[in-house]
């Protein structure tokens, strides 16, 4: 069983039981990337030429995503770590959550190098209604596993277990993430913020692994627990989602009051609402929104091999663990 | 929402719908189906603006909105470059009000003479560019060449090569661009008119294209024409110092740097001054590394460098690190490359599983000098004084362990580059004046180098694609473009200016150019070959020969028109030796261990005459090397030097941009059989790989196939084919899908042992890479998990309470609808998304 109550033969590897997580496990670990590998100074430079709209929509989405990752770190530790038996499961949360606590000092390197009011930055997301209500939506279901939790080993608790993450993994992870890396890569297809691209190009590498993991985390689950798969549940799960999504309504409208060049609030809520969909689907469900999207482009930004001169550009796709024996 | 346009005087006014529209449908007029073409550009490039937009940015707006359907209808690119070149004509050609294709073309030539003029009065031109017939060029000029270009193409030639107004956009056309370059060369000629006319029809034909500095350089006031520079750093802090200067200033002048440092003594290696010890390469090195990044080349692309080093140099295990992503950030390379130059005495240790010496080279000061047999010779006797007790130090590994580990390190951070010193310097015919110590930046330079000489090479490459009719060479033509482009680096070098007193003299003594070739790949396409056929080994040979045999040839008429170079005498031309000649000398030096054919493809060719004729004197040292052509193969439009295809789509990630590339070859022959629109999507979710794709048949998939499932020793056998001819080497990119270090070794111990120079940097094929965004992703599909979805079938029906759907201002624009798979497991099953 992926969840219950831990017991000795848990901190067995082998047998695995979960082969799929050990895999998942070992391309992490080849995924490995430092922020340090990259360089700002010419996003800098693009940085300067923005205009005020534009650099508004950047300073938001890192006030945004730099505690976002730890949230989900925080979610991953004390609302899914401690319920979970399999021992491949916890080897690969344990690199997921050094790849959050990454992605939040990769956000944090560039805050730092970026001409940016950084007291106000990490405030905003406390002092931003819009962001602070997509924050408590987290926190709603992470405050029942860690404050008022149930018995793992009930129906209820386990649907605790499931409520939690899909509000991390699928919600924010699986839905707000991939929004928010949308309108980022968006200006490199204007050829600018090449370099910060690269950068979310490894973010975005290593969150795909982290929604393979969750989405393949809650199926199994929900296999192994068949008591869990009763029509309220599949409504509330699907009410989750959709919360999630109204609730970004009203943060891209202060990520984008005016609109900047090939995007605006309508146009990111479109592509919220088509991941939703996606994500709906993943888990069983049926889609809401049957809506297209918008961001054709992004076939060019992510959906196929990217060739880099890398004289000009940081080659994002090597990996690290090389098969040395071979033999 | 309201929009209101800013214009570049700062005023607003009303966004003017059918003013714009009327732009889109000029850039859409004659292709397929243009009324759909036009609604769906200008409906996204609506969909992209906001209230204050910019003229520039309305211009950028139609521009991608065309761009972003190019994936469905590739078509949608020429609608791109269309708008994108009208943005270049306003700018140059100021505001003009006519849609006349014959009243743009006058306009156009009208302007060039003040073009000219204006530029040499601002400083930014040669005031030699002043000496030609203005009127005879301005009639030369062919604007209907502008549609010869892809959109890349544009992009990069104006991005990176176009002179630049004040506020660094480009300031001239691309016809202006290749006439500028054309003159830029042809100062010296007896008549430069008519011989700048020759060069521009040439380049602007896109039959062969300048190497990027001459592109950047050629006609301004500060012609640094040379895109290469080899340079060794000696042993002594003096030269260390003025290497750094040195590499300063080339960078500065847009060349990219090879730099050998295997002379430099190991850490720990006692200092003669004091009785302190060396800290070894690697820290001078860094401030090397850290230099280059500090020079912007000719704008925005960094310093460019490859370090050189021999693999028996005592700190070579630290070396291989040097790219390493973790690790003190001192000890590592960020932005400079790294080399090994290896030697045929290491390749045997490895085959004979012997042991591998390294040393410090303040010990053993000769080594870096030799090669082939005599470096064999001095090795062994360094080894006995090793093992005698007489050296201060040294260590001592299994040669297949450092194999392995070179292997290990070019997979995981694709460096170092693997070179064969021996191979390089027995096969050269330039090499009387010393020894070829390192290749350079991009591993197709084959120069000797010392204290007093940096090596100096002048590129441009020839375009295959642009030689071919039908499914026919035209040889003739390419016999004349060859000529053509020889003819060009021969000028280019007495216009030159060079940076470095040492650089300057080497240019001029060893007139040393390198003329490659592009759109390889593309041509084996057109020709209905794949990549790893018996076909195309032959079509490479054929194709080198030629080449070879006319640019040495040209090289041998210039001689007899301008003289020879001053190292002529005493080289292996001047022994009456041709490339092919240079293969036999390295099959008798290292014995049966070389796999190559030595024999002609092309009949025809009489070598026998053209060895008589080398021999009476040479122009050049060097004559070809085949570039990777990162650049000029986006502007020429097509495949780069002898690359393949690297995938049906992908992208590139480039300082100009990120661009999709497209197959149009595929395109138009699934186009041909009505195949396009069953698969465009499929061959998006596969990454460009057509294999899985089950409406394709097997003809069209035997001749496009990727970089990773083409064989890798294709590579090998296409590299070794076009070795044979060309004197210098070529830039073999490597692209692996297998991470066997075994197969690895065994790939490159190939290359070796088939007489193959250089290999430059490898890709490996990404195992993982981001959920795809416009492409139908179902994970639990894939999983073969059921979810709630368990639920419904369970239930015999949905249960849930259908969606609403929400009104989107993009789902009206067209049939772009994606594709959703089914819900029901039983239909999912018939579903190929799915499956």
């Amino acid at each position: 069983m992926l969840v219950g109550k831990a017991s000795p033969e848990d901190y067995n590897l082998h047998p695995a039981q979960y082969p799929w997580a050990r895999e998942l496990y070992d391309q992490a670990i080849a995924n490995t990337w430092y922020p340090h590998e990259i360089p700002l100074k010419e996003d800098l430079e693009d940085f300067e030429n923005m205009t005020e709209e534009e650099r508004h929509a950047v300073k938001f989405i890192m006030a945004f995503f730099n505690p976002a990752e730890l949230i989900v770190n925080r979610s991953l530790a004390l609302g899914v770590y401690p319920y979970l038996k399999s021992a491949e499961c916890h080897l690969y949360l344990v690199k997921q959550m050094w790849e959050e606590a990454n992605h939040c000092v990769a956000f944090e390197y560039v805050l730092e190098t970026f001409p940016f009011d950084r007291e106000t930055i990490y405030n905003v997301h406390m002092e931003t209604p819009s962001m602070k209500a997509k924050e408590d939506f987290i926190n709603k279901y992470m405050i029942r596993m860690t404050e008022t939790n149930l018995d793992i080993e009930t129906p209820e608790g386990k649907k605790d277990f499931i409520r939690n993450l899909v509000a991390t993994n699928v919600v924010m992870e699986g839905v707000w993430f991939y929004s928010g890396f949308m309108v980022m890569l968006s200006f490199r297809q204007r050829n600018k913020l090449r370099n910060f691209a690269s950068m979310i190009n490894w973010v975005l590498r290593d969150e795909s692994l982290h929604l393979k993991f969750g989405i393949n985390l809650i199926l199994s689950v929900l296999e192994e627990n068949q008591e869990l798969l009763t029509e309220d549940f599949a409504k509330e799960i699907r009410d989750i989602i959709i919360e999630g999504v109204d609730r970004e309504v009203a943060y891209n409208k202060d990520l984008f009051p005016k609109g900047i060049l090939g995007l605006n609030a309508d146009y990111v809520n479109q592509y919220v609402q088509h991941i939703a969909d996606r994500r709906l689907e993943e888990l069983g469900l049926e889609p809401h929104y049957n809506v297209t999207n918008p961001a054709k482009w992004m076939s060019t930004a992510t959906d196929v091999y990217e060739l880099v001169n890398f004289f000009e550009q940081q080659n994002t796709n090597y990996e690290v663990n090389a098969n040395a024996s071979g033999e | 929402m309201n929009i209101n346009v800013t214009h570049r005087n700062g005023e607003t006014a009303p966004f003017d719908a059918d003013r714009i529209n009327r732009s889109i449908e000029l850039a859409c007029r004659g292709l397929t189906d243009p009324i759909s073409k036009v609604t769906q550009i200008a409906t996204e490039t609506q969909l992209a603006l906001y209230d204050g937009v910019t003229t520039e940015e309305l211009d950028e707006a139609t521009i991608n909105s065309a761009l972003q359907n190019v994936k469905d209808d590739p078509e949608y690119e020429i609608a791109a470059t269309r708008l994108l070149l009208k943005t270049v004509y306003k700018r140059v050609l100021g505001d003009y009000e006519t849609e006349n294709e014959a009243e743009l073309t006058r306009l156009h030539k009208e302007h060039f003479k003040k073009y000219v003029a204006q530029n040499i009065a601002d400083g930014l031109f040669d005031e030699r560019m002043a000496n030609f017939d203005l009127d005879a060029l301005a009639d030369a000029l062919d604007l209907s060449r502008d549609h010869l270009f892809k959109y890349s193409g544009i992009s990069t030639l104006l991005n990176r090569y176009a002179t630049k107004d004040t506020q660094q956009k480009p300031a001239e056309t691309p016809q202006y661009f290749f006439m500028r370059v054309a003159m830029g060369l042809s100062y010296n000629e007896k008549n430069p008119t008519e011989q700048a006319i020759k060069f521009y029809d040439k380049m602007s034909r896109l039959e062969y294209i300048a190497g990027g500095s001459t592109n950047i350089s050629a006609g301004t006031a500060r012609p640094a024409l040379s895109n290469c520079f080899l340079l060794e750093i000696h042993d002594d802090i003096d030269h260390i110092a003025q290497s750094i200067s040195d590499i300063i200033k080339i960078s500065k002048s847009t060349g990219g740097i090879g730099a050998s440092i295997t002379k430099l003594r190991a850490s720990g290696s006692p200092l003669s001054s004091n009785n302190t010890t060396s800290s070894g390469p690697t820290p001078f090195a860094k401030i090397i590394d850290t230099a280059i990044r500090a020079i912007q080349r000719g704008g925005k692309k960094k310093g460019a460098l490859c370090f050189y080093m021999e693999n028996w140099h005592l700190d070579f295990d630290d070396y291989v690190d040097w790219r390493h992503n973790a690790g003190d950030d001192y000890l590592r390379m960020r932005t400079a490359n790294t080399a090994v130059w290896m030697s045929d005495e290491f390749m045997n240790r490895v085959h004979n599983d012997q042991d591998w010496y390294m040393f410090d080279p303040k010990e053993v000061p000769d080594l870096n000098e030799l090669y082939g047999p005599a470096f064999s010779k001095r090795y062994q006797e360094y080894i006995e004084l090793a093992e005698s007790g007489k050296m201060r130090t040294f260590k001592k590994v299994p040669a297949r362990e450092q194999y392995r580990k070179i292997l290990v390190a070019l997979q995981t951070t694709s460096h170092p580059w693997l070179t064969w010193k021996d191979t390089v310097n027995m096969r050269a015919l330039n090499n009387n004046t010393g020894t070829i110590h390192m290749s350079n930046l991009c591993t197709e330079i084959c120069l000797p180098q010392d204290k007093d000489n940096i090596a100096v090479c002048n590129l441009a490459s020839v375009n295959l694609t642009a030689h071919i009719k039908g499914k026919e060479v035209d040889w003739q033509r390419l016999e004349e473009t060859v000529r053509t482009g020889v003819r060009h680096l021969d000028n280019l070098i007495d216009i030159n200016e060079l940076p470095i007193p040492q650089a300057a003299k080497s240019d001029r003594e060893n007139r040393a150019i390198g003329l490659g070739m592009m759109g390889f790949a593309d041509v084996i396409e057109k020709l209905g070959f794949s990549y790893d056929s018996q076909e195309a080994y032959d079509f490479t040979d054929r194709i080198f020969e030629f080449m070879s045999y006319m640019a040495i040839d040209e090289s041998a008429n210039l001689a007899q028109e301008r003289g020879s170079y001053a190292h002529f005498e005493g080289s292996a031309w001047s022994k009456g030796m041709v490339p092919i000649d240079s293969l036999k000398v390295l099959v008798e030096q290292r014995g049966d261990t070389i796999d190559v054919d030595l024999e002609s493809k092309h009949k025809g060719l009489n070598w026998d005459i053209l060895r008589r004729k080398v021999q009476q004197g040479m122009r050049n040292a060097t004559l070809m090397a085949v570039a990777p052509n990162a650049n000029i193969g986006l502007v020429a439009g097509t495949t780069p030097g002898i690359d393949p295809r690297f995938a049906q789509v992908f992208s590139r990630n480039k300082i100009s941009g990120k661009y999709l590339d497209i197959n149009t070859n595929l395109v138009d022959d699934l186009k041909e059989r009505g195949l396009w629109e069953k698969v465009r999507n499929q061959i998006i979710q596969f990454q460009g790989d057509i294999e899985p794709i089950a409406e394709i048949p097997q003809d069209l998939k035997d001749v496009y196939k990727t970089s990773f499932s083409t064989s890798p020793y294709a590579y090998i056998e296409v590299a070794s084919r076009a070795q044979k001819w060309v004197d210098q080497a070529l830039s073999r990119n490597m692209y692996l899908e297998t991470r066997d270090i075994n197969e690895i070794m065994n790939i490159y111990s190939t290359a070796w042992k088939k007489g193959v120079k250089t290999t430059y940097y490898l890709h490996m094929k990404p195992r993982h890479t981001a959920e795809q965004s416009t492409i139908s992703v179902n994970k639990r599909a894939s999983l073969g998990k059921s979810g709630f979805a368990g639920l419904r079938s369970a239930a015999g029906a949905s249960s849930t309470p259908s969606a609403t759907p929400v009104p989107s201002p993009v789902g009206e624009q067209s049939a772009q609808k994606d594709f959703v798979c089914p819900v029901d497991p039983q239909e999912r099953l018939q579903c190929d998304s799915c499956q």
